[in-house]
């Protein structure tokens, strides 16, 4: 199938291409750790949710080690962006305390 | 099971192993870096990207002012945009003991040369917008500190060592140090790889009292976790890494290029040990904390939380130097200031490996010192 000239978007939150994420690869950042601190892919609002298993297989194709033998990076809290503001007004040690 | 041999072995690749690394290939060595797993996957990748050099050590104040050099040329240096900016350090004081010990810090840092001055309670609020001045007696300021983003600061001094025809090895974890006699001779990985060495370095951070106590060195550096958040990106509203030493106090920068917010804060009492877990308590503390100094900070949202380990010294500054073993150097125990110190260090410790000593005497930075003299702005 032929591709699309126009610039395909993988990662929305930092607005990250295919290209991008290929010519990292090239550069020799060979796990969705390294391409993840170089690009800042899995960084944005979703947390990764959206591009990492897209990039995995971009690693896949460029590097051929398969998305399966990968190291995902892990999820971080909050699972949903919070206000500072919203979160400042819980009152962790009265719940718990 | 492979067998190698360079000109030194650099272990770790954070910052300090990265940089030295660097400044090692320059001087023409074959060097091979091992990680153990990838790099900035131990301290570096995880901290917050300040540089300053308010310290009240005059050795650190010394190294800090040449890092500060190096970050502000190191863009041509490595062909990488590593984001350096000179936002500066604004250090609050809301108690007399507090101010008094800025007062102090200034007049050594002054001697060096560092633009640096006791603000008021005013001039800290034209510098930072918005800053609540409650309960402020004022700020030590300098404009010359800044920040950088560690990632690419690293990643470019590992290309740049590979450039120079030196190697970086990651996935691979340092099992063994054989010595001879009094003489490190080589290392064995997890594979059974061994790697010959007349040279080697345990950069290893956390890690680096494990890594010591391969070659029956014993190293006082021990892991403490800071947790870190970052927020979303917005609109530039602060130019400064604020400081708030206060207990309950924490410290923050923007982003100069993306507008994230990001900071932490050192709990009180410390929590010993390499755990990096994140924990509910700081999802909730650092932004009460960040509001009360910024309360217009009260609508941007976290996008992240997470932990890393600062190496600590007994006494909060480096250790850096030769061990009893010959050929066996260390450069550990950063005590959370390994990125900003890391190219100035790195330069060093290579000037010292290869020379025999270092264009400034870092000699103070010993493993065989009294670490009785304390770093006050940890």
């Amino acid at each position: 199938m032929k591709r699309s000239k126009r610039p395909v978007i993988v990662c929305r939150c930092e607005e990250i291409t295919e290209d991008e994420v290929r010519r990292a690869i090239k550069r020799g950042y060979y796990s969705l750790e390294e391409i993840k601190r170089v690009l800042r892919t899995g960084m944005g609002h979703c947390g990764g949710r959206g591009c990492l298993k897209i990039i995995a297989r971009l690693i896949e194709e460029e590097t051929g080690i398969p998305v399966a033998k990968q190291r995902f990076p892990c999820s971080r809290p909050p699972l949903k962006p919070l206000a500072l503001g919203l979160l400042a007004s819980y009152k962790y040690e009265e719940k718990n305390g | 099971m492979k067998k190698r041999t360079a000109d030194a072995i650099v272990i770790g690749g954070g910052i300090i192993g990265a940089a030295t690394g660097y400044y090692l290939a320059k001087q023409g060595l074959k060097v091979i870096l091992l990680e153990r797993n990838f790099p900035c996957a131990g301290s570096t990748g995880r901290c917050i990207g300040g540089i300053r050099a308010q310290f009240t050590h005059d050795l650190t104040i010394r190294v800090m002012l040449k890092s500060i050099k190096m970050f502000m040329e190191l863009d041509s240096e490595l062909g990488e945009d590593i984001e350096w900016y000179a936002g500066g350090y604004l250090f609050l004081a809301f108690d007399e003991e507090r101010k008094k010990s800025f007062l102090q810090a200034i007049e050594i840092q002054r001697r060096y040369g560092l633009k640096v001055d006791f603000i008021s309670p005013d001039e800290c609020a034209r510098i930072v917008p918005g800053l609540n001045q409650e309960g402020l007696l004022g700020g030590a300021w300098c404009p010359t500190d800044g920040q950088a983003n560690p990632f690419k600061v690293t990643y470019g001094y590992l290309k740049g060592m590979e450039r120079l025809g030196s190697k970086v090895i990651t996935d691979s974890e340092v099992k063994r140090i054989n010595i001879q006699g009094d003489k490190v001779v080589s290392v064995v990985t997890q594979t059974g790889d061994e790697f010959y060495a007349p040279v080697v370095l345990n950069a290893a951070g956390p890690w680096a009292e494990g890594v010591a106590q391969l070659a029956g060195v014993f190293l006082p550096v021990k892991p403490d976790r800071h947790e870190a958040l970052v927020t979303e990106a917005v609109e530039r509203c602060l130019e400064p890494m604020l400081v708030d030493y206060r207990s309950d106090g924490c410290y923050f920068v923007q982003h100069y290029k993306t507008g994230h917010f990001i900071g932490c804060y050192t709990p009180v009492p410390i929590v010993p040990g390499d755990r990096i877990d994140a924990s509910d308590e700081f999802i909730t503390e650092m932004p009460r904390r960040m509001v009360r100094l910024l309360p217009k900070l009260a609508s941007v949202k976290v996008l992240r939380q997470w932990a890393g380990s600062y190496e600590m010294s007994p006494d909060g500054n480096p250790i850096c130097g030769r061990t009893p073993v010959e050929g066996f150097y260390v450069a550990a125990g950063m005590s959370g200031h390994g990125f900003m110190f890391g190219p100035a260090l790195g330069y060093l410790m290579a000037e010292l490996i290869t020379t025999g000593k270092s264009s400034i005497d870092i000699s103070e930075f010993r493993l065989d010192r009294s670490f009785a003299k304390a770093e006050a702005m940890k």
